[in-house]
C-alpha cells in the first residue's frame, strides 16, 4: 500500500497528535532546566503593576449585583422590584421573568466528545440549572433579580429594596440522610435524591476471589467534609457592547470556551466577541471555569445587563459569594481490603456516598498505579441543599484519599513498613512493574524504578530509618506524641488538552510567542519562553509573550486541565522548531548554503562546518516582515510558524492515552498534643519524579504551595452550615481557616528527573500533586502518633481528643 | 458601606459631648479593626449615623511606670505593648496576650482600649445583613444554642438573655489576672467589672463614656504572670480558649493567685476555683491539673463544644505552670 500524501490540515493534525514515546531533546539545554531564569510575571506581580480584571475601569461603566437567596431551599412567590428600580443611581433591573433571561440555563456547551459535556461541569448536578430563576436550592444561590447601578454600593442598596414573598421548603444537608427513605425529595417529581452517575460502579477482577486469596481482611470507614478554595481575586467579568460587537474582560481559565458558551447561549457570533483575559488572582478549576454556575452565570448576566443598559457593566462577586461552591470529595466511605502477609493487596472493595458531585470514584489511582487484581468501587451521589460541588484544584482528591488510607491501614494491620507495602503493590492496571519495564523499553523510555527512587530519596530526607515507629509508641521530651506517615502515587497525568501557538521572529530579531493563555499563577510562560529560546537558539531575554489577548487567534491549552506543560510545551516547541526551519530556509538564500548546513546560537546564524561564516539573526530577518511603503526595496514574508498539539485523552489506559511512569512520595512528621488534641506538623518531605524539570523554581514553587494548601485542607479547612436553616456560617477568611505561613514548617521539596514523563523532553506535570496528596496523609500520621484512628477530615482537636478518650462527644 | 457623619475629636470632652448628642446612634472608632468590618457587613439592625474618631486625641498613646503602676493609654497599639521592654519584663501576661492577639497588621492598627471593648464573636451574630436577628440584637432567640456551637460558651448563657456568644479578647483575661483597672471618661473601675452582657453591649460603659487608660499594679517580687492561647491557626485567629494567670509565691507555696479564662463564656471568666485550689499549694503538675479540673467542674457544654472543656482545663493548668519561678515558656 502506498502512503497517501497528507493535505496541509491532515499534516498539522498528524504532527500535533500525541504519540506515546519518549520525547528526547534534539538540542543542548541552555535555559531549560536551569535556575535563575528571570520569571516572566515576577516584576509585574511583585511590583503591583500587574493588571487584573477587577482593575479595569471603562468610561461610563456600571456595576451590577445579583440577589442571593437567604434560604437553602425556597421559591419566590412574589417579586416586587419597584422600589429598587426607583432608587437613585439604579440604571437597569433584570428580573428572572424578563424574556432576555427567563428560562436560560447554565448550559450552552453541547454534549459531545470534543466539547465540555454537561455531565463534566459543576452545575450539571444541580437539579435547578436556571441562571436567574425563581427557585433556590442552596443558600446563596443567585436568584430573582440583578440590578445595575452607578456604583456597587447603590446596586447593593437597591437589592435591599426588593420585596420578595418566599415559600420555604424542607432542606437536606447530609448526603447519607438524603438517601434515607423518609427523606424529603429535593427535586419535584423525582422518586429519590440520588443523582444518576454512570460511574456508580467500577469493577475489575472478582473481589470475592481476592478476599479468599487474602490472609488478612481490613475494614474501616472514613469521612471527608466540605472544603473549597476562595481565590485571592474575586470572580468578575466586564461586558461592553458596541453595535453588534461584544468586548469582554474575563477572569477565567478558559476564555475560548467561554466565548463558545456565550455564543451558543446568547446567539452571538464568536467572531464578534473580543475577549481579554488579564492577570488572574486565582483559578483552581472551580469558580473561574466558564462552564460552572458562578462564572457562567455572571458572564451571561453581565452581557444581558450591558445590552439592556447600553453601557459597560462590571459584575464582581464579593468575598462571601465566592464561598458558594464546594469540593467534589465530600464523602462518607467504607472500605474492605484483603492482603497477604507479605503486603500484597489482593482485593479492595469500597463504597462511598458523595454530596452533590463525585469528583472521582476513589478507585482510579488503584487501577492506574498498582498491581491489585480485584477491585470493586461503588460511588453513590445524593442531592443536598448545599452549593454545587466541583473539582477543587484537582479532581483526584477522592482517588488519593482512598489510596493513602487503604495502604496505611493494610501496612498497619500487617505490621509492615508502609514504604515496603507501596513497592510490593506498585504496578499498572493490575500488572506488576515488569509490565511497565517492557512498556518503557518499547517506547524508548529509560527503564528506571521511579517509585523506588522516590521512596529512597524521601526516606533519607525525613530520616525514616531512624524515626519511624509503631503507632502510639513515641512520646517526645516536650510531652507530645510523635507521628510519621508516608503516601505515594503516580505522577499527575491528566494529559488531555489541546493548544495552539505561533512563534514569530520580529524584524529586529526579537521573538514573540503569539497565543492567549490564562494566568493561574504557575509561571508557565517562563517555561514556554525557555523552550522557545533553546529550540530557536535565541537568548531567553529576546523572547516575549503577551498571553492576555484572545483575539490573536491562537490559544494555549487552558490551565485547568492539569496540563499546562504537557500540551503547551509541545506546542511551543514545535512552533519554535518550525520557525527555526523557516529562518534557516531564509538564511540559506543569504548564505548560499543549504538550510541544513546552518544553525543558530545566541541569535547568530552560522554555517556549521565553518562557524566563522556567520550573520546576526536580525540581519537575516531584516526584510522578513510585512512592511508598508516598501518602495524601492524588496521585502520578504515574515518568519512566523504555528503549531498545534493535543495530548491524549484523560481517563485512558496506559496503552491508549496517558503513560504514568513517574511516581511520587510524600512523607510527613508531626507531633500531637494529647491534652488539647492539637496537631503540629514539624516536617514535610515531598518527592516528585517530574521526568525533566523545565523551570526548577516553578517545580518547587508548586510543591511548596501545595504543601500549605494540603495541610490546611487536612487540619483546619471546613465549611460549616447551620443545621436548621442551611445557611453557610463561615463564608469569610477568618472563620474558614486556610493555612497561613506561620502554621506549618518549611517543606523539603525534592524533584527527581528520570526522563519517564510523557511531556516534552520527558517531563510531566507538577501543578496539582502536592495539594491533593497531603490532606489524606494526616490520617495515617495522627494514627502513627496516638495509636488511634481519626479518619474524619478535617482532623480537628475535637476529633483527636475524642479518639484519645479525653472527651465523650 | 453607607454614609455616616465623621468627627475627628480633639479632646475626651469633645467625644463625650458628641456622644451625648447622638446617643446610641454614634460609635467610637480608634483602630477600627472590629467596627469597620461590622459596618461593612451591616451586622446590626441600626447602622451608625456618626463615628467619633478618637485617634485624633493627643496623649492617649503611652506606656509608662508611675508610682508602682504601669499606665497604658487606651490608644496604645497592641504591637507597641507586645514589643515594650517594660511590659515584657514585669507584665508577661499582657505582653504575651498582645503578642498573640490577631495578626501583625491588626496589631499595628488595633488598640488596647479597642481590644477590651470589642464586640462578641458568634457566627450567627456576625452573619452579614442581620441574617440571624438574635437575642443580642434585640431579637427573639439564640441560634447557636441548638445550632453550630463549636466555639460557644461552655459555662452557660447569660442568665437574662440566653446568649451563648463568647467574649473573644486576648488582653481582657491578662488585664484581669494582673488586677488592672480601667479609667474611663467618667470613672475608674476594675477591668473585671467592665464587662456586662446586654443587647448591643459588652461593657457597663454608658453611651457617652469612653475608655481612656489602663492602670496595672506592678506585681510584687516573686510574682509571675502568664498567658496561653489555644487557636486553630497561629496567625489571626481568635482564641478557642485563652487563659491568663498571675501567681505570687513564698517559700515555694502560692500566696495569691488570679486566673482568668476567655472565649469560654459570655464575658471573661474568672477561674476562682483554680485560685482557691492553688492557695497555699506549691505550683506543680498535679496541683495545676487539679486546679484546671476544679474550674471546669461546673462547665455546661453544648452539643458541639465539649472539647472546649478539656482545652479550658489544660489552658488553666498551663497558665499556672508557666508561673513557676523557673518555668519554661508555655507551649501553647
Amino acid at each position: 500500500m502506498t502512503a497517501k500524501k497528507l493535505g496541509p490540515y491532515q499534516t498539522l493534525k498528524a504532527e500535533g497528535t500525541y504519540k506515546i514515546g519518549a520525547d528526547k531533546p534534539t538540542i543542548a539545554f541552555n535555559r531549560i532546566g536551569k535556575r535563575g531564569v528571570r520569571r516572566y510575571d515576577g516584576y509585574a506581580k511583585a511590583s503591583g503593576k500587574a493588571l487584573y480584571t477587577r482593575d479595569v475601569l471603562l468610561p461610563g461603566m456600571l456595576y451590577s449585583k445579583v440577589l442571593a437567596s437567604p434560604f437553602a431551599h425556597a421559591k419566590i412567590l412574589r417579586l416586587d422590584t419597584r422600589q429598587a428600580e426607583a432608587y437613585p443611581g439604579v440604571r437597569t433591573v433584570l428580573r428572572f421573568d424578563d424574556p432576555a433571561i427567563h428560562g436560560r440555563e447554565l448550559t450552552g456547551s453541547i454534549a459531545g466528545p470534543t466539547r465540555m459535556a454537561p455531565q463534566s461541569a459543576g452545575w450539571a448536578m444541580l437539579p435547578v440549572k436556571t441562571i436567574l430563576g425563581d427557585e433556590a436550592i442552596f443558600e446563596g444561590q443567585m436568584v430573582g433579580v440583578a440590578v445595575c447601578a452607578d456604583s456597587e454600593q447603590i446596586a447593593a442598596e437597591a437589592l435591599k429594596r426588593v420585596k420578595i414573598e418566599w415559600e420555604q421548603r424542607p432542606i437536606l444537608l447530609d448526603q447519607e440522610e438524603a438517601l434515607q427513605p423518609e427523606a424529603p425529595i429535593l427535586i419535584p417529581g423525582a422518586d429519590s435524591n440520588q443523582i444518576i452517575d454512570e460511574r456508580e460502579l467500577t469493577t475489575k477482577g472478582d473481589v470475592e476471589q481476592g478476599f479468599q486469596e487474602a490472609e488478612q481482611i481490613v475494614e474501616f470507614t472514613a469521612r471527608r467534609h466540605a472544603h473549597l478554595w476562595a481565590g485571592a481575586e474575586l470572580p468578575c467579568v466586564i461586558a461592553n457592547w458596541s453595535g453588534d460587537k461584544l468586548e469582554m474582560w474575563v477572569h477565567e481559565q478558559q476564555p475560548y470556551l467561554s466565548k463558545l458558551i456565550l455564543s451558543e447561549q446568547l446567539n452571538i457570533p464568536m467572531n464578534k466577541i473580543q475577549t481579554h483575559s488579564l492577570y488572574q488572582g486565582c483559578s483552581f478549576g472551580e469558580r473561574c471555569n466558564p462552564s460552572n454556575w458562578h462564572q457562567n452565570g455572571i458572564n451571561v448576566l453581565a452581557v444581558l445587563l450591558a445590552r439592556k443598559a447600553g453601557r459597560p457593566v462590571k459584575l464582581v462577586l464579593n468575598r462571601a459569594e465566592t464561598f458558594y461552591g464546594e469540593s467534589g470529595d465530600v464523602m462518607a466511605s467504607h472500605f474492605k481490603v484483603g492482603a497477604k502477609q507479605d503486603g500484597t493487596i489482593t482485593a479492595v472493595q469500597m463504597k462511598s456516598v458523595f454530596a452533590n458531585y463525585m469528583c472521582t470514584t476513589g478507585v482510579e489511582h488503584l487501577i492506574d498505579n498498582t498491581r491489585i487484581s480485584h477491585l470493586r468501587c461503588e460511588g453513590i451521589t445524593a442531592h443536598v441543599n448545599k452549593p454545587p460541588a466541583w473539582w477543587c484544584r484537582c479532581e483526584q482528591l477522592p482517588n488519593v484519599f482512598c489510596q493513602t488510607l487503604i495502604f496505611d491501614h493494610v501496612a498497619d494491620a500487617l505490621g509492615l513498613d508502609p514504604t515496603q507495602v507501596a513497592l510490593r503493590n506498585d504496578g499498572c492496571e493490575g500488572h506488576d512493574p515488569s509490565y511497565l519495564s517492557e512498556f518503557k523499553r518499547r517506547h524508548g523510555f529509560p527503564d528506571r524504578d521511579s517509585l523506588r527512587e522516590c521512596i529512597e530519596a524521601g526516606r533519607k530526607a525525613i530520616g525514616w530509618e531512624e524515626k519511624w515507629h509503631a503507632p502510639g509508641t513515641r512520646r517526645l521530651p516536650n510531652g507530645r506524641m510523635h507521628g510519621m506517615a508516608f503516601t505515594w502515587s503516580h505522577d499527575w497525568d491528566d494529559t488531555r488538552g489541546t493548544g495552539s501557538a505561533a512563534v514569530m521572529i520580529q524584524n529586529d530579531g526579537s521573538v514573540s510567542i503569539i497565543a492567549q493563555h490564562s494566568d493561574v499563577g504557575v509561571n508557565p510562560w517562563t517555561a514556554y519562553m525557555q523552550i522557545v529560546a533553546d529550540e530557536l537558539g535565541v537568548p531567553y531575554e529576546d523572547i516575549e509573550i503577551n498571553p492576555f489577548d484572545l483575539n490573536v487567534g491562537f490559544a494555549l491549552m487552558s490551565p485547568d486541565g492539569s496540563c499546562n506543560l504537557g500540551s503547551n510545551g509541545f506546542v511551543v516547541k514545535k512552533a519554535a522548531q518550525k520557525a527555526k526551519q523557516m529562518l534557516l530556509d531564509l538564511a540559506s538564500e543569504k548564505f548560499d548554503r543549504p538550510a541544513d548546513a546552518l544553525d543558530v546560537k545566541e541569535s547568530v546564524v552560522f554555517e556549521k562546518a565553518r562557524p566563522e561564516n556567520r550573520m546576526p539573526l536580525k540581519e537575516v530577518v531584516k526584510m522578513a516582515t510585512p512592511m508598508l511603503n516598501a518602495v524601492g526595496i524588496w521585502t520578504e514574508p515574515p518568519v512566523l510558524a504555528w503549531a498545534w498539539h493535543t495530548h491524549g485523552l484523560w481517563g485512558q489506559a496506559l496503552e491508549t492515552g496517558r503513560p504514568r511512569m513517574c511516581r511520587q512520595a510524600n512523607f510527613i512528621e508531626i507531633e500531637v498534643d494529647t491534652e488539647t488534641g492539637e496537631v503540629f506538623v514539624t516536617k514535610v518531605v515531598n518527592v516528585n519524579d517530574v521526568g525533566q524539570a523545565i523551570s526548577p523554581e516553578t517545580v518547587e514553587g508548586q510543591m511548596y504551595g501545595g504543601t500549605y494548601m494540603g495541610l490546611g485542607r487536612a487540619l483546619t479547612e471546613e465549611m460549616v452550615w447551620d443545621p436548621s436553616t442551611g445557611v453557610l456560617l463561615n463564608r469569610n477568611l477568618l472563620d474558614y481557616k486556610y493555612a497561613t505561613l506561620l502554621d506549618y514548617p518549611e517543606a523539603e521539596c525534592i524533584y527527581l528527573e528520570t526522563g519517564l514523563g510523557h511531556g516534552p523532553y520527558g517531563s510531566t506535570g507538577i501543578g496539582e500533586n502536592t495539594a491533593t496528596m497531603i490532606p489524606g496523609l494526616l490520617g495515617p500520621a495522627v494514627y502513627n502518633a496516638i495509636g488511634q484512628r481519626v479518619d474524619d477530615f478535617p482532623i480537628t482537636p475535637h476529633k483527636v481528643l475524642k479518639a484519645l478518650g479525653k472527651i465523650k462527644e | 458601606m453607607r454614609t455616616f457623619a465623621h468627627f475627628n475629636a480633639r479632646t475626651v470632652d469633645e467625644v463625650v459631648s458628641i456622644l451625648r448628642r447622638y446617643g446610641e446612634r454614634a460609635h467610637v472608632i480608634a483602630g477600627g479593626t472590629d467596627l469597620l468590618g461590622k459596618m461593612k457587613d451591616e451586622l446590626l439592625p441600626k447602622y451608625p449615623e456618626a463615628l467619633v474618631n478618637i485617634k485624633s486625641i493627643p496623649g492617649l498613646e503611652y506606656i509608662r511606670e508611675d508610682h508602682g503602676t504601669l499606665q497604658i493609654g487606651a490608644l496604645t497599639r497592641l504591637e507597641d505593648i507586645a514589643a515594650d521592654p517594660l511590659v515584657r519584663g514585669k507584665y508577661n501576661a499582657l505582653a504575651e496576650a498582645t503578642r498573640r492577639a490577631a495578626s501583625p497588621h491588626l496589631r499595628e492598627m488595633g488598640t488596647l482600649g479597642g481590644n477590651i471593648c470589642q464586640d462578641i464573636r458568634c457566627w450567627y451574630y456576625r452573619h452579614p445583613d442581620n441574617r440571624f436577628p438574635c437575642l443580642r440584637k434585640g431579637g427573639g432567640r439564640c441560634y447557636a444554642m441548638n445550632g453550630e456551637n463549636r466555639y460557644h460558651s461552655i459555662f452557660g448563657a447569660n442568665v437574662e438573655q440566653g446568649c451563648y456568644a463568647v467574649h473573644p479578647s486576648d488582653t481582657a483575661p491578662a488585664l484581669i489576672a494582673l488586677n488592672a483597672k480601667v479609667k474611663t471618661s467618667r470613672r475608674t473601675l476594675a477591668v473585671e467589672d467592665l464587662f456586662e452582657v446586654r443587647v448591643g453591649k459588652t461593657t457597663v460603659l454608658d453611651s457617652d463614656e469612653i475608655v481612656t487608660a489602663f492602670e496595672v499594679p506592678t506585681p510584687a517580687k516573686a510574682t509571675k504572670s502568664s498567658f496561653v492561647k489555644f487557636a486553630l491557626r497561629k496567625t489571626i485567629d481568635f482564641p478557642i480558649v485563652n487563659c491568663a494567670a498571675m501567681i505570687a509565691s513564698e517559700g515555694g507555696r502560692v500566696t495569691a493567685a488570679r486566673v482568668c479564662l476567655n472565649a469560654v463564656y459570655v464575658k471573661p471568666y474568672r477561674a476562682t476555683k483554680a485560685e482557691e485550689f492553688m492557695a497555699g499549694q506549691p505550683i506543680n503538675e498535679a496541683n495545676a491539673e487539679a486546679a484546671g479540673d476544679a474550674v471546669v467542674s461546673d462547665a455546661k457544654p453544648l452539643q458541639h463544644n465539649g472539647y472546649m472543656v478539656q482545652i479550658a482545663k489544660v489552658m488553666v493548668k498551663r497558665a499556672i505552670l508557666a508561673c513557676r519561678s523557673e518555668a519554661p515558656p508555655a507551649q501553647t
